[in-house]
C-alpha cells in the first residue's frame, strides 16, 4: 500500500442526544494512501457527506481519530482546521460554490489569495491551470455567464490551483448531465494521474463509482465494501 | 484582493449599499450642517458681543464686577495700553467708560446704560456703528453728539439733533447731568440694545463721571480669532499687575456665556441623536447582511478562510460604507455649510422683529461656519461609529458551522 495520506481509526459521529441520536457513522476505520483515486458510495444517509467533513476538519468525530497528512484532524480548532484545509485540502462541491462576484481566474485565485501568494505569481499560476481544465480563454468571465459544467471546472480549478495534497470531491457531478460528467471525471482522472493529487469524492452515480480506481460502499455509517469498483475489476481482470 | 473582495461584496446589493450609504451620509450631512450653522452663529454673536462690550479679555478693578460704581477705575490706561499691545495675539485695545443712568429728552425720561467709546475705535469694530438709521456716528472724543438706540428714541420723541440729558451717580458719588444732542440713531434688533443703549464719547463721558483723561471704567483687549484664550488671559494679567482683575467676556457676560453653552450642548445632544439613528441603520444592514451570507461565509472557511478572516472581510465592508457615506455626508453637508458661509443664509422673514440673544443682536444674515476640525471630528466619529456597530453582527461569525451553512 502507498503511503497513507488520510487514516481514521475507529470513527464514530453521532448527531442529536438523548433518544434521538442518529449514528452517522459507527466504527469506521479506513486509510487513503497517496495518489488513490477514490469514490466513496452509498444510499443517501449512509454517512458520505459525514466522512468527507471529517476528513476536511469541518466536523468532529464523537470517537476516534482522523489524521490526515500526519495531522490529528480532530484535535484542531475552527482556525487550525481551516488553515489545515487552506493548505493541504481543496475542495469541490456539488453546488460549485464559486464566489459570483469574482471572475473564474478570481475565484481560481481565492486559496492562494488566502496563502499570500503575490497578485501577479497567483495569476502566473492559475491561468495554465484554467487552461488544463478547458476553460481558456474564460478567466474573466464571473460565474454566472458560465454553464454548470465550466463552473464546477472553475471549481475544480480553484481546488487544484494550490497544489494540495487531498481534494475532497461532494458529489460533484450531481447536478451535471451525463456527458458533463464524464468529461469531468475524465479530467479528475488526468489530473491524478499527472499531479499525483489524492481524490476522494463522494457519488451515489454507479457510472461515477465505476470510474474510481477504489470504491468504498458505506450503509447504514459501516463500511460495507472496500475494493476496486466492479467495472475497474473487470477492466483490471481483462 | 480583500480590499477588492469587500468592495465588490458591498456593491452586490447596489440598492441597499445605496440608500444605507445616503441615509448615513444625509445624517452626517445634517450634522455637519447644523453643527457648522451654530458655530458660525455663535461665533458671529461672540465675536460682535466682544467688539461691542470690553473685548475677549476686560482688564478692570476687581471688585467692579460685583459692584459696578462709577470711582472703580482703572488708572494709567494709555500705559496700561500700550503694554497689551505688545502681546502676542492681541490685534487692538479699547477704553470704556460705563455707568448706568436715566436719559431725559422732551417728552420724559428711562432707565438707561451709558457706554463712553473711542468712536474712532468703535466705528472700526463695534456693530453699532453699523447700524445707524440715521444721523452719523459719534465723531471727536469730546464731543457732545451721543447715539441712541431706535427703541428708545422712539420712547423719548428723539430724532437725530434733539436734546438729550443725562443724569448718573459721579466717582465722587454725587449726581451728575449733562446735556448731550443726539447724533444718530441705531437699530440692532435687539430690544435691550435699542431700549437702553446711549453711546458718548468717552471724553465726555469722563466729563459726566468726574474721571481723569487717563481713566476708564474698562479696558478690553481684543485677541485674533482662534488665539487661545488662557494663554492670553495670563500675559495680560501678568501686564495688568496685582491691583487689576483679567475676565474672559463669559465672566463679564455669564448669562449670555451659560446661553451658549446650554444651546450648544443641546445641539450636540439633538446631533449625537441624529448619528445614532444612522448607526442603528448600518448596525441592520449589516445585521442583515451577516445573515443572509452564511453559506458564503461558510464556504470561505471550507476553503480555508479562518473565521477571523471572514470578520475582516465584513469589517472592511463596513469600514468602505462608512468611507462612503461619509464621503457624501461631507460632499452635501460641507458643501452646504461652506455655500451658506459665503452667500449666508437670510433669516428675516423667519424674525422680522430681529434676532436677539441674551439682549444682544444677531446679523440676520447667518453664515455657517465649517472648521477643519469639525469636519475631521465628526467623519471619525461616524467612522469608529460604523465600525463599532460592525463589531457585534460579526461576532456570530466563529459561531458558523461550514457543514450546516452550506446545506
Amino acid at each position: 500500500m502507498k503511503e497513507s495520506l488520510v487514516v481514521l481509526s475507529d470513527v464514530t459521529r453521532d448527531y442529536g442526544t438523548g433518544g434521538a441520536v442518529t449514528h452517522a457513522l459507527r466504527g469506521v476505520s479506513l486509510e487513503v494512501g497517496r495518489g488513490e483515486f477514490l469514490a466513496v458510495a452509498g444510499p443517501s444517509g449512509s454517512g458520505k457527506t459525514t466522512l468527507l467533513n471529517l476528513v476536511s476538519g469541518l466536523d468532529r468525530p464523537t470517537a476516534g481519530s482522523v489524521v490526515v497528512d500526519g495531522r490529528a484532524v480532530d484535535r484542531l480548532d475552527a482556525a487550525g482546521a481551516a488553515l489545515l484545509r487552506r493548505d493541504r485540502i481543496g475542495f469541490v462541491f456539488q453546488a460549485y460554490n464559486l464566489f459570483p462576484i469574482l471572475t473564474a481566474a478570481e475565484n481560481a485565485e481565492y486559496v492562494l489569495m488566502l496563502q499570500g501568494v503575490p497578485a501577479r505569481e497567483r495569476r502566473d499560476r492559475v491561468l495554465p491551470v484554467l487552461a488544463r481544465v478547458g476553460l481558456q480563454g474564460l478567466a474573466d468571465r464571473f460565474p454566472g455567464e458560465l454553464s454548470g459544467g465550466q463552473q464546477q471546472r472553475v471549481a475544480i480549478a480553484r481546488a487544484i490551483a494550490s497544489e494540495p495534497a487531498l481534494v475532497l470531491a461532494d458529489e460533484p457531478t450531481a447536478n451535471l448531465d451525463s456527458a458533463t460528467s464524464e468529461s469531468l471525471l475524465e479530467l479528475m482522472a488526468e489530473l491524478n494521474a499527472e499531479r499525483n493529487v489524492t481524490f476522494v469524492f463522494s457519488t451515489h452515480d454507479p457510472r461515477v463509482m465505476a470510474r474510481a480506481r477504489r470504491l468504498v460502499v458505506l450503509r447504514d455509517g459501516r463500511i460495507d465494501q472496500d475494493g476496486p469498483p466492479p467495472a475497474a475489476s473487470a477492466g483490471h481482470a481483462a | 484582493m480583500l480590499l477588492s473582495l469587500s468592495w465588490r461584496s458591498l456593491w452586490r446589493h447596489r440598492r441597499r449599499t445605496l440608500l444605507t450609504a445616503s441615509s448615513i451620509g444625509l445624517s452626517l450631512a445634517l450634522t455637519v450642517f447644523f453643527v457648522a450653522l451654530s458655530d458660525g452663529f455663535y461665533g458671529n454673536l461672540v465675536q460682535g458681543v466682544v467688539r461691542l462690550e470690553a473685548g475677549n479679555l476686560s482688564v478692570e478693578r476687581p471688585d467692579y464686577h460685583d459692584a459696578p460704581e462709577a470711582g472703580l477705575v482703572v488708572d494709567g490706561v494709555p500705559a496700561l495700553r500700550a503694554r497689551l499691545a505688545a502681546i502676542p495675539g492681541v490685534v487692538g485695545t479699547k477704553a470704556l467708560v460705563l455707568a448706568d443712568g436715566v436719559a431725559s429728552g422732551s417728552s420724559g425720561g428711562a432707565a438707561v446704560r451709558i457706554v463712553g467709546v473711542e468712536p474712532a475705535v468703535e466705528r472700526a469694530i463695534s456693530p453699532i456703528a453699523r447700524k445707524l438709521v440715521a444721523g452719523a456716528y459719534l465723531g471727536a472724543a469730546g464731543g457732545r453728539d451721543v447715539i441712541v438706540g431706535a427703541a428708545l428714541a422712539r420712547r423719548l420723541s428723539l430724532k437725530v439733533g434733539a436734546r438729550l440729558v443725562l443724569t448718573t451717580g459721579a466717582a465722587s458719588g454725587d449726581l451728575a447731568e449733562q446735556l448731550f444732542r443726539v447724533g444718530g440713531i441705531f437699530r440692532t434688533g435687539s430690544e435691550e440694545l435699542d431700549g437702553h443703549l446711549v453711546q458718548v464719547p468717552i471724553d465726555a463721558a469722563r466729563a459726566l463721571l468726574g474721571l481723569r483723561p487717563e481713566q476708564a471704567t474698562r479696558v478690553g483687549v481684543l485677541l485674533a480669532d482662534g488665539h487661545p484664550e488662557a494663554a492670553a488671559r495670563a500675559a495680560v494679567a501678568a501686564v495688568a499687575g496685582a491691583g487689576l482683575a483679567v475676565r474672559t467676556w463669559q465672566e463679564v457676560l455669564p448669562d449670555l456665556a451659560a446661553f451658549i453653552r446650554v444651546d450648544t450642548a443641546s445641539n450636540y445632544g439633538l446631533d449625537t441623536m441624529l448619528l445614532l439613528l444612522a448607526g442603528f441603520t448600518i448596525f441592520n444592514t449589516l445585521l442583515m447582511s451577516v445573515l443572509e451570507r452564511r453559506r458564503e461565509f461558510g464556504v470561505m472557511m471550507a476553503l480555508g478562510t479562518t473565521p477571523r478572516r471572514v470578520q475582516a472581510q465584513v469589517l472592511v465592508e463596513s469600514a468602505l460604507l462608512a468611507i462612503l457615506a461619509c464621503a457624501l455626508g461631507l460632499l452635501v453637508g460641507g458643501g452646504a455649510a461652506v455655500l451658506g458661509g459665503w452667500l449666508g443664509i437670510d433669516v428675516r422673514s423667519f424674525a422680522s422683529s430681529g434676532l436677539d440673544v441674551g439682549g444682544f443682536a444677531i446679523d440676520p444674515i447667518l453664515r455657517p461656519h465649517l472648521s477643519a476640525a469639525l469636519a475631521l471630528g465628526l467623519t471619525t466619529t461616524v467612522l469608529v461609529a460604523v465600525v463599532l456597530m460592525a463589531l457585534v453582527p460579526i461576532r456570530s461569525i466563529p459561531r458558523i458551522q461550514p457543514t450546516e451553512a452550506m446545506r
